[in-house]
């Protein structure tokens, strides 16, 4: 067989860095926001660190601010001291980061700056060899998402106008901020980017128990044959925080905890709980297998909305015993606000694995413990032969733990010791951390240096987005009818309004206890 | 915890239960709960090394829930020492188990016995050998018939070109066993740097027609180890102790170079043809490494960082692969056919 440069590199086969990127530039737009600063180039920085980044690579922040590429840099060896999870950068890996770093300013519709911004991108495959690869990440407010894609494709930077390389582009959630607008957004981007190209980052999903969820569910054959409606009571998912709106109530005021949580990092969670096992690692099938799951959500009809869901707002409270103020009381809301900071919402799957079994969803700021789980609940036994002690024996659950504590947990019931037959429930944990010894890498490196290999496993497809805002959306448009009254009804530090409590009772279960 | 004959498994096993009671109740916890995940079976016979294993050993079996059981073969302790410890897991309580065994004097059908009364069945078993002999050692062979993974360091107390030959006839004698080698395992970011030159798809042409190989290292294992994953990697046959021969059948010459700290490469020369690929410690910081291309290609030079990776990591990596590497086990089969 004849060698070529198109041969693979037999010298990668077994090494943890066996699936290295292409050569390639990273554009960041919006790099002189907070994200920018906090999460993505300290974690460029550290995908560099573990020599995750191809040898040959540049990274070109754009955005409107005004400055010297030295004065990013001096930016970025800031941001990168202050929020790397690996301390404080140091020569001599520094100075060859920066030597990569280069900026463009520049309004996100003006074509010159996107002219130089090619220009950059030119030079960068000159001097770095980065081989006409380009990465683009939309890390800016959604409202220019359309704007910055239409420019690229304007200035000949998109996959279409160019010779060589591959083009994609990352976007930040939110994609849309109802089913219209992301259909409206879709349209822009599917434009210039091909669906393959476009990489939806839902930060969640890079998280490592969110990758768990499919390694215990299909590396283990124990969990299979009872998954599914015959033995499975119901599925609760819970995305419980104690911050608030953390200054970001302007946008908050627009979004809610429906849009924010639900229609995303929840739903997705849902998803893989409850998908069909995939024919293969590969990221489409997995995809596919979350669009039907999806697709198979029952539709929420408007009438049903105020029994199928119930949503809060927070009042003042104690949290970690410290009082803490109402959302109405934030900065940047409005006194009366009638956005909700709790959402939770029943759905149903209409499918042979699932047909009737509940998927309770709620997601809240401001609650008693940052807490983020799915537990599946499983149907009680048939028959009870130990009915004489009067002992409670609890419905068996499984837990997947995704943060604080990363791990599964499984509750069953067992013999107290002793002559008389008495039943107890206990509680079966394994914590990943321990476990294994090993602390996971931030979401956000997984996810980057994935969208540089070319692996869209952790990304959102389009049409699993277009069937999560479906799904949404009557609630939506029902909320934004009913006048809401009783705002706020939770207190901070609480386990949530009563209406979501009220929810589980009316069908004899209760949330699990955050 | 104290028992002081190292045959009384009865009591080693109570005093265990023992300590794991008084230790789960001082923290409130499920005594019950003490999750082990594998045992931990450590070998030491030099006392001079004695502190450094121990020490190593401690620190993995204080972060992975497991039962350590220290075979002390150093004349350094007499009896059984039993030690219980919480594990920081954040809400969660776990324990794991120590037991000290004094075995200078023990016959090796005592300690193989003793191993498998003490061991937690159905969990995975890794024994780290740090002593002096290991095929000629009937206690490293009957330890190893238990075990899920054997773990040494050829580069260690172990050493030298005997080590490797004798660590070739292991694969053959024990297929079911997982053997890893410190001396190969801390390889891996030398590995990754020249894999890092072929990358770049105007080069990797070069690495198909190399015509030479200079490894300057501070012990032999490491730059032995490193030749024979690039032979096993490229497919190179044997052309006597100092040289490899490529498909086309070009002799590559392999010059080994005594240089620099033990147990550390201090650098690597690739050439092919007018081209030189060069990595090798950079003189301003030994931690990070200078890449360099010469010749016809010749691009700037790059910095990677070294990512040394410290015994205890390497050791944890060993056992939580836990399974056979096949890459390692072509690179030492190939290092043994060099060495004849």
């Amino acid at each position: 067989m004849a060698i070529t440069a198109a041969s693979p590199n037999p010298l990668r086969a077994g090494l943890d860095s066996n699936r290295i990127a292409d050569p390639c530039n990273i554009v960041f737009f919006g790099a002189s926001g907070d994200l920018t600063k906090r999460m993505l180039i300290p974690a460029m920085y550290n995908l560099r660190l573990g020599d995750v980044l191809p040898t040959n690579y540049g990274i070109v922040g754009f955005s409107r601010s005004e400055k010297s590429d030295d004065a990013f840099r001096d930016e970025m060896k800031s941001a990168v001291d202050t929020f790397s999870r690996t301390g404080e950068a140091r020569d001599p890996m520094w100075s060859d980061f920066a030597s990569r770093l280069t900026y463009v300013s520049g309004s996100f519709d003006d074509p010159d700056a996107f002219r130089r911004l090619r220009e950059r991108l030119d030079a960068n495959d000159e001097q770095l060899g980065t081989a006409g690869n380009r990465l683009y990440y939309l890390s800016t407010p959604p409202g220019v998402f359309a704007t910055i894609v239409q420019q690229l494709a304007a200035a000949g930077l998109g996959p279409r106008d160019r010779e060589r390389g591959w083009s994609r582009i990352i976007i930040e959630k939110p994609f849309g901020t109802d089913l219209e607008s992301a259909r409206a957004l879709q349209a822009e981007v599917n434009a210039v980017f091909e669906e393959r190209q476009v990489y939806r980052i839902d930060h969640y999903l890079g998280k490592e128990p969110v990758q768990d969820i499919m390694a215990l569910r299909f590396a283990n054959v124990m969990f299979e044959p009872i998954w599914n409606r015959r033995y499975v009571d119901c599925v609760q998912i819970t995305a419980a925080e104690t911050v608030g709106v953390e200054g970001r109530g302007g946008y908050y005021e627009q979004a809610g905890a429906l849009k924010d949580m639900i229609q995303n990092h929840v739903v997705n969670l849902l998803a893989l709980v409850a998908m069909e096992p995939p024919i293969s690692p590969n990221a489409d099938h997995i995809r596919d297998e979350k669009f039907k799951v999806l697709s198979a959500l029952r539709p929420i009809r408007e009438e049903d909305v105020a029994k199928l869901t119930a949503r809060g707002q927070y009042g003042p409270g104690l949290i970690d015993g410290k009082p803490v103020a109402g959302y109405r009381e934030e900065p940047s809301v409005d006194p009366q606000s009638t956005t909700e900071t709790y959402a939770c919402v029943k759905f149903f799957i209409d499918n042979w694995r699932w047909a009737d079994v509940p998927f309770y969803l709620r997601s809240g700021k401001r609650l008693a413990r940052k807490h983020s789980e799915i537990a599946v609940r499983f149907r009680g036994i048939p028959h009870r032969i130990f009915g004489e002690t009067g002992d409670q024996i609890e419905n068996n659950t499984l837990v997947m733990k995704i943060q604080p504590d990363e791990g599964v947990s499984i509750r069953f019931n067992a013999k107290i010791p002793g002559q008389k037959m008495h039943i107890r429930g206990v509680t079966m944990d394994f914590n990943y951390g321990p476990g294994f010894g090993v602390v996971s890498a931030p979401a956000y490196e997984r996810l980057i240096a994935d969208a540089m290999r070319g692996d869209a496993t952790l990304f959102t497809r389009w049409d699993a987005v277009e069937r999560a805002w479906e799904a949404v959306v009557p609630i939506m448009n029902r909320w934004a009818e009913s006048r809401v009254v009783d705002f706020p009804n939770y207190l901070a530090g609480s386990q949530g309004p009563q209406s979501a409590d009220a929810l589980l009772v009316a069908d004899g279960r209760e949330w699990r206890r955050i | 915890m104290h028992v002081d004959s190292v045959s009384d498994t009865k009591a080693i096993l109570e005093q265990l239960r023992q300590s794991r009671l008084a230790v789960a109740v001082d923290h409130k916890a499920n005594p019950a709960a003490s999750a082990a995940m594998l045992n931990f079976l450590v070998f030491v016979d030099d006392p001079t090394h004695r502190e450094w294993v121990l020490e190593r050993a401690a620190r993995v079996a204080n972060k992975h829930p497991s039962r350590l059981i220290v075979l002390d073969s150093t004349s350094t302790i007499s009896g059984v020492d039993i030690t219980t410890v919480v594990l920081d897991s954040g809400d969660s309580v776990l324990l794991s188990e120590r037991v000290d065994i004094g075995v200078a004097t023990t016959g090796h059908a005592a300690i193989i016995s003793l191993v498998q009364e003490l061991s937690v069945p159905d969990i995975p078993l890794v024994l780290w050998w740090s002593g002096g002999r290991l095929l000629a050692s009937r206690t490293f062979s009957g330890l190893t018939q238990g075990a899920t993974t054997v773990l040494l360091d050829s580069s260690g107390k172990v050493r030298g070109e005997e080590a490797i030959r004798e660590l070739g006839e292991f694969l053959t004698r024990f297929p079911n066993v997982a053997l890893q080698d410190l001396a190969f395992l801390r390889l891996a970011p030398w590995q990754d740097m020249i894999a890092q030159f072929f990358d770049d798809p105007a080069l990797r042409e070069d690495l198909f027609s190399l015509t030479a190989l200079e490894i300057e290292s501070g012990s032999a294992a490491e730059a032995l180890y490193l030749a024979g994953w690039l032979g096993s990697r490229l497919s190179w046959e044997i052309a006597g102790r100092e040289a490899f021969r490529d498909r086309s059948g070009r002799t590559i010459p392999f010059t080994k170079i005594d240089k620099g700290d033990q147990r550390r490469v201090a650098s690597v020369v690739l050439r092919a043809g007018e081209a030189t690929y060069r990595a090798a410690l950079s003189a301003e910081d030994s931690n990070v490494v200078e890449l360099s291309v010469d010749g016809p290609k010749a691009r700037p030079i790059k910095y990677a960082p070294l990512r040394n990776i410290d015994n205890t990591s390497l050791i944890e990596r060993a056992i939580i692969e836990n399974r056979r590497d096949p890459i390692f086990e072509t690179s030492l089969l190939t290092v043994r056919d060099l060495l004849g």
